[in-house]
């Protein structure tokens, strides 16, 4: 077992809230790794942990045997780590084609001298840049869309999108934050089946999963987050068919 | 014919001016009350140097440049800590202090009573002291600011920029320094703004703080609100079309002693009615 993404004794509150008390866990390369949990378990607190945006209390995160401490989360996109946010995020105003382009790494012209200077060599990098961006809208299945502002774009669209603007940084682990959530069941397959291509790629994914069908489906690996803390890792059949993990998970509904 | 020659001229260096506010307000989103103070410093720098013989034109003009590019960083620096409406009351007292600078300094500013006998400005040892030969040097520099800010704006400088200004998180998420974008702007906004300011030294011939106060922060924003925020067009129109007002109200026929209060008055009416009505201007996008 190769350690691709571990975590180790992380510990986040907020206040007098723990949202993350001792959580240790191991993501493997080229596998889908589900997050699940009921809400407040700590699944976004962790992708904040992962990505830089929060900084743990206690504990470590390494990707590939790196530290990732401290790091900015732009450090932590070139090392390779790229996420999602459930309540997406998307730029409004700017079309489906440029959220993409935007996510592309190191741009020639992004600093404002180059762009002065040197207007054709810009132009032509632009022109490779909105290829590129334009491959991975085809690849998630938004290339009818692309000139598309994104505020006219429907819900499952921009679902998609997310994923695609992921995909832009080049990151080889993308962390989802619900990429399921509310959507129609045939954007839910849509999604599905893109998932399982990027598996197919070479990707790694670490998805937040309410819906357990999709769970069933996708997940190689399942995850059950509990306070804060690893309460259970297992196959997805495993874990669905623990009945204590079932009273904690459902108990607070039914 | 004189009159339309220095409209031209003033409105060219205000259309710097609205380029700078645009790219920092407007586009970057940092919301400065200061920019004349800035405008100011490039202005004292260029009558400085070119009074004291110190360089010619040009070495003057880059060296206003430079140091409006450092200031505004600086002073903008704030902006990239505090959010929104707490940079306003930063960049306010900025700009409180900059007009108590340039009132008080004598020795510098030659104070309230300003700077009077600035040389005209000089290209390759040629002095440029016809209303004609300034028109071209100022819509020169216009046109110059106009092709540097449309480049800007279509690079992916540009659209990174209005990622930003949409959702910083989500920019830092796709692996980029958003920090790095934001002084950038500012760098460039420093730059306009200064070589504006040495540009209207050299014109009008004599400096007073009174260009460089709150008012004249206020107005580059109004320029910008009514011309349009986030474009070109807008940045031009904007100038252009409030630096007509003053003549527009000299053709009616009310006392001196308070046109320049209807004048402020206006201003300030265009500002809360576009902001209200019309909060993209004439040619812009909603602030």
């Amino acid at each position: 077992m190769s350690d691709y993404l571990s975590a180790t004794g992380l510990e986040v509150s907020f206040g007098g809230l723990r949202a993350l008390q001792d959580c240790s866990f191991t993501v493997e390369r080229g596998r889908i790794t589900c997050l699940v949990g009921p809400n407040g378990a700590g699944k976004t607190t962790i992708f904040n942990v992962i990505t830089g945006f929060l900084r743990p209390d206690a504990g470590t995160v390494s990707f590939q045997g790196t530290p990732l401490d401290g790091m900015k989360p732009q450090a932590i996109v070139a090392a390779g780590i790229a996420r999602t946010f459930q309540n997406l995020r998307l730029f409004v105003d700017l079309t489906a084609l440029d959220n993409v382009v935007v996510a592309l790494p190191s741009q020639t012209g992004e600093e404002p001298l180059a762009a002065i200077f040197r207007p054709l060599h810009v132009a032509r990098a632009q022109t490779r840049h909105r290829e590129e961006a334009m491959q991975i809208l085809q690849h998630v299945g938004l290339a009818a869309r692309a000139g598309e502002f994104v505020r006219n774009l429907s819900y499952g669209e921009q679902k998609l999108l997310t994923v695609a603007r992921g995909l832009a940084t080049g990151a080889e682990l993308l962390l989802l934050d619900e990429p399921a959530s509310g959507l129609s069941a045939s954007a839910l397959d849509q999604i599905m089946d893109l998932l399982r291509r990027l598996q197919t790629e070479g990707k790694t994914l670490l998805v937040v999963e309410h819906n357990t069908r999709v769970v069933q489906q996708i997940a190689d690996e399942v995850l059950f987050l509990h306070q804060g803390h690893l309460m259970a890792r297992g196959t997805p059949e495993q874990i669905i068919s623990d009945p204590a993990l079932a009273e904690i998970y459902f108990g607070g509904v039914i | 014919m004189d009159f339309w020659l220095s409209y031209a001229t003033l409105a060219s260096i205000y259309v710097l001016l609205g380029l700078s506010t645009n790219l920092l307000v407007g586009i970057a989103g940092i919301f400065s009350v200061s920019q004349a103070a800035v405008f100011g410093v490039g202005a004292y720098i260029v009558s400085y140097l070119l009074m004291n013989e110190v360089t010619s034109f040009l070495p003057a003009m880059l060296v206003a440049a430079v140091f409006c590019v450092l200031l505004n960083v600086l002073v903008t620096l704030p902006a990239l800590r505090v959010s929104g409406d707490y940079f306003v009351v930063t960049s306010f007292g900025i700009q409180l202090l900059a007009t108590a600078i340039f009132t008080n300094w004598t020795f510098g500013t030659g104070g309230a009573n300003g700077l009077p006998g600035i040389p005209p400005a000089d290209l390759f040892g040629k002095t440029l002291d016809s209303t004609t030969q300034m028109v071209e040097l100022c819509v020169g520099a216009m046109i110059l600011g106009c092709l540097a800010f449309w480049l800007i704006m279509r690079a992916p400088f540009g659209r990174l920029l209005r990622a930003i200004r949409e959702d910083e998180l989500a920019v830092a998420a796709a692996g980029k320094n958003v920090l790095r974008a934001k002084v950038s702007a500012a760098a460039m906004a420093g730059a306009f703004a200064g070589s504006a300011g040495g540009l209207y030294a050299t014109f009008l011939s004599f400096i007073d703080p009174s260009s460089f106060d709150l008012d004249a922060s206020i107005l580059l924003l109004t320029m910008v609100v009514v011309g349009g925020a986030r474009t070109l067009a807008g940045s031009i129109i904007g100038p252009f079309l409030l630096l007509a007002l003053p003549q527009v109200l000299s053709l009616i026929d009310i006392p001196t002693t308070i046109a320049a209060a209807a004048r402020q008055l206006i201003y300030g009416v265009l500002l809360i009615a576009f902001m209200l009505f019309r909060p993209q201007g004439l040619a812009g996008e909603k602030l």
